[in-house]
């Protein structure tokens, strides 16, 4: 059933058009271009991400052949998602449903969508002034909400973690028939444990509570839902690779099986990693988008250091930008300016990585704090 | 107070394997190896160690000393990752499990300690130096039935005796030492080398000495000058323990540049060495990760024989033996199918 429905994405894939137009403030979606606008800027900004070429015969050919995918290694991840904890839940759960599913639900989401979707600007960025501070009301709710829904799931979250963590039974005997030989083998190094091993790991952190993961993140770019896509691949504190299951640890209960799957990466031949469903996150972004537009507009109005512009054009200013594509000299001159002229497409991926940051919680993939 | 000097501990090099390695051995295997059991060069590469800061405590979180092999270790261009060191390393697959328990270990090390001991002993130039201190050795038997891989690393370290050890003041943050210019400036001179330099030499400069300059290790070999810093890309991020590779630098060091290092009219070699953590963006707070320490080897034997070697990776469980990547949930189709239901 399942490769039923991932033929059937692989040829929607294949039969949905590029889009060739810029809709990244109506809707949320990027272009291949702007795609690779955003990646040049992430990458020049913050060096962890680098660009992929990928395997040649799962190149896209609307991305330059340097430039399939973006790719950070390392990401640490300290806790388990499950692990986290909240207050009022239940409250921010609701606020959660309205915010994934645009305004259908419940009370306090209708009312934080619709301010935003209906006006311009200022009551909005009265309420929450600046860019950075509207990032953690974000990622509040759902945090919160995952931790509701992991306290209430049996399944995914509370049960993984005791099997996972356990090796496999015929592991073991193999390891300790190699033991003798492997002791006699490195006779000298008895001497090693005096001189690291065992000093640093009693020391280090990890040994008391935390087991700190580490995982490579990819980015694509989804040529059906029009939106960067994230992929996650994990290894646990010895730099094992970790196991569907324990991989769901570390993400929300909520989300789990239903956002984020294990899928055929895209960009290989025969690797698997962990997808996190881009079907909603054009709608998210164009959420968060327009919250950070507007309140970029607001504090340029505060400020009046430059005339306010009004939503249109930007849009064409965005536009031209990317036509000239030079994105990266000019960001890299214009540090201060841009945030005055509102959100540009240049951003899309750092604010990505933000929205991100709120499936995840515990996966640090958000090293843009300094934004 | 005299106190014991305390001996120089190094974090040890901990494997990191993505699974994209394993699917290229897996092709490699079956297309190119098929049952030679011969030895193939592997490249991999480490990054100075990083930490993060725990948001719930607030404190800082050393990361693993990760030597990390990926997809493209088969390749002879591989590309390593920005700011990374690159490793070349041997690999050796076995056919059978009985075999590769069976394996000779000592004498797979042996062989590489010996090879990697000449070429630092030895009178050739020192300028790849890199190449040779960073070598390491990874045993491996692919299941390729159940996706499961067996492999063992080694990294050899030459162990000195006696040991080296730190000088009272210990390890210390660079910034007592060096201005944040110069810090800044020492940065971007590793960053925008096309190669990071994974062992280098560091001078102040003649006209300006709040200004440093980054000189490969070779220079060593014309430098006159007395105050110099040996510095190198620190994988480890554990504040009391530099990573691996300074073992094997501080032997070649001790080995090849013996006088230099050596306090007139004492018997002790003493280094300033640089553990460069900062290859990422520069701190905001400005707040090194980079540590500062001398350390000191008393010289009783000369070192023409060769030392011994240490450095086979530990288990999970810390037991000296072989790890265990399991990839079927990753890559059996029929797992995968179960899983996605």
């Amino acid at each position: 059933m399942h490769a039923l429905q991932r033929n059937y994405w692989a040829v929607r894939d294949y039969l949905s058009p590029v889009l060739k137009e810029s809709k990244f403030k109506e809707h949320g979606r990027i272009t291949p271009e702007e795609f690779v606008a955003a990646g040049d800027f992430l990458t020049y900004k913050f060096p962890v991400w680098t660009w992929e070429k990928g395997d040649a015969s799962k190149a896209r050919d609307y991305l330059p052949t340097e430039k399939q995918y973006l790719v950070t290694r390392g990401v640490p991840c300290l806790r388990r998602a499950a692990s986290l904890a909240y207050t009022d839940a239940d409250e921010d759960a609701e606020r959660l449903l309205s915010f994934a599913e645009g305004s259908a639900a419940s009370g306090a989401g209708d009312e934080w969508v619709e301010t935003h979707t209906g006006r311009t600007s200022v009551r909005d960025s009265a309420d929450n002034a600046g860019v950075i501070d509207d990032i953690p009301d974000l990622d509040g709710p759902s945090d919160s909400a995952t931790n509701a829904m992991a306290k209430m799931s049996l399944a995914s979250g509370g049960n993984a973690p005791a099997g996972g963590d356990t090796p496999d039974l015929d592991e073991i005997p193999d390891m300790e028939e190699e033991l003798e030989e492997a002791d006699e083998a490195t006779a000298a190094p008895p001497k090693v444990p005096p001189k690291g091993t065992a000093a640093i790991d009693s020391e280090s952190s990890r040994a008391n509570l935390l087991q700190v993961r580490t995982y490579d993140v990819m980015i694509t770019y989804d040529k059906f839902y029009q939106t960067p896509a994230i992929w996650l691949l994990g290894y646990d504190e010895n730099g094992t690779p970790l196991r569907p299951p324990q991989i769901f640890e570390d993400v929300p209960a909520d989300h789990a099986f239903k956002t984020v799957t294990i899928e055929p990466f895209m960009h290989s031949t025969s690797l698997q990693a962990a997808l996190v469903h881009p079907c909603k996150h054009a709608s998210v972004m164009k959420k968060i988008i327009e919250r950070m537009n507007n309140s970029v507009i607001e504090d340029q109005r505060k400020s009046g250091t430059s005339s306010p512009k009004d939503k249109d054009s930007k849009k064409k200013w965005s536009l031209k930008r990317l036509a000239s594509g030079t994105k990266d000299d000019k960001s890299a001159a214009t540090g201060e300016e841009e945030e005055v002229e509102g959100i540009r497409v240049d951003y899309y991926l750092v604010v990505f990585l933000k929205f991100i940051a709120s499936i995840v919680p515990t996966i640090e993939v958000d090293s843009t704090t300094s934004f | 107070m005299t106190s014991e000097p305390q001996i120089v501990q190094f974090t040890p090099f901990s494997s990191l394997v993505q699974p994209s390695f394993w699917h290229s051995l897996t092709k490699l295997k079956i297309d190119v190896l098929k049952l030679s059991q011969d030895e193939v060069p592997v490249t991999a590469s480490y990054a100075a160690g990083r930490s993060v800061t725990d948001r719930e405590t607030g404190q800082d979180v050393a990361l693993g000393c990760n030597l990390i092999l990926g997809g493209d270790a088969f390749e002879k261009t591989a590309q390593v990752p920005p700011h990374s060191v690159k490793c070349v390393g041997t690999l050796k697959n076995y056919n059978t499990i009985e075999e590769f328990k069976d394996a000779d270990k000592p004498a797979l090390f042996n062989k590489l300690a010996d090879e990697m001991w000449d070429e630092i002993s030895s009178a050739k130039d020192a300028s790849d130096v890199s190449e040779i201190l960073n070598r390491f050795l990874l045993i491996t038997f692919a299941d390729l039935k159940k996706y499961r891989y067996y492999y063992w690393f080694a990294f050899p370290a030459f162990a000195a005796k006696p040991a080296w050890t730190l000088d009272p003041s210990g390890w210390q943050g660079v910034e007592s030492t060096f201005t944040q210019e110069a810090l800044s400036n020492i940065q971007s001179q590793i960053t925008t080398s096309t190669n990071t330099p994974a062992f280098f030499v560091l001078l102040s400069n003649a006209n300006d000495p709040s200004r440093f300059e980054i000189h490969p290790l070779s220079s060593l070999e014309s430098l006159s000058d007395q105050d110099i810093t040996v510095g190198f890309i620190d994988p480890s991020a554990h504040s009391d323990h530099p990573g691996w590779p300074l073992r094997n630098l501080l032997a070649f060091l001790a080995s090849r540049f013996r006088t230099r290092f050596t306090t007139p009219g004492s018997q002790h070699l003493k280094v300033r060495v640089l553990c460069w953590r900062d290859t990422e963006a520069v701190p905001v707070s400005g707040k090194w990760k980079s540590r500062l320490g001398t350390v000191s080897l008393s010289q009783s034997q000369s070192t023409l024989s060769r030392p011994s070697a240490v450095g086979w990776e530990k288990n999970p469980q810390g037991k000296l033996a072989p790890r265990l990547a399991d990839l079927a949930p990753m890559m059996d189709p029929a797992r995968l199918a179960d899983q996605a239901v």
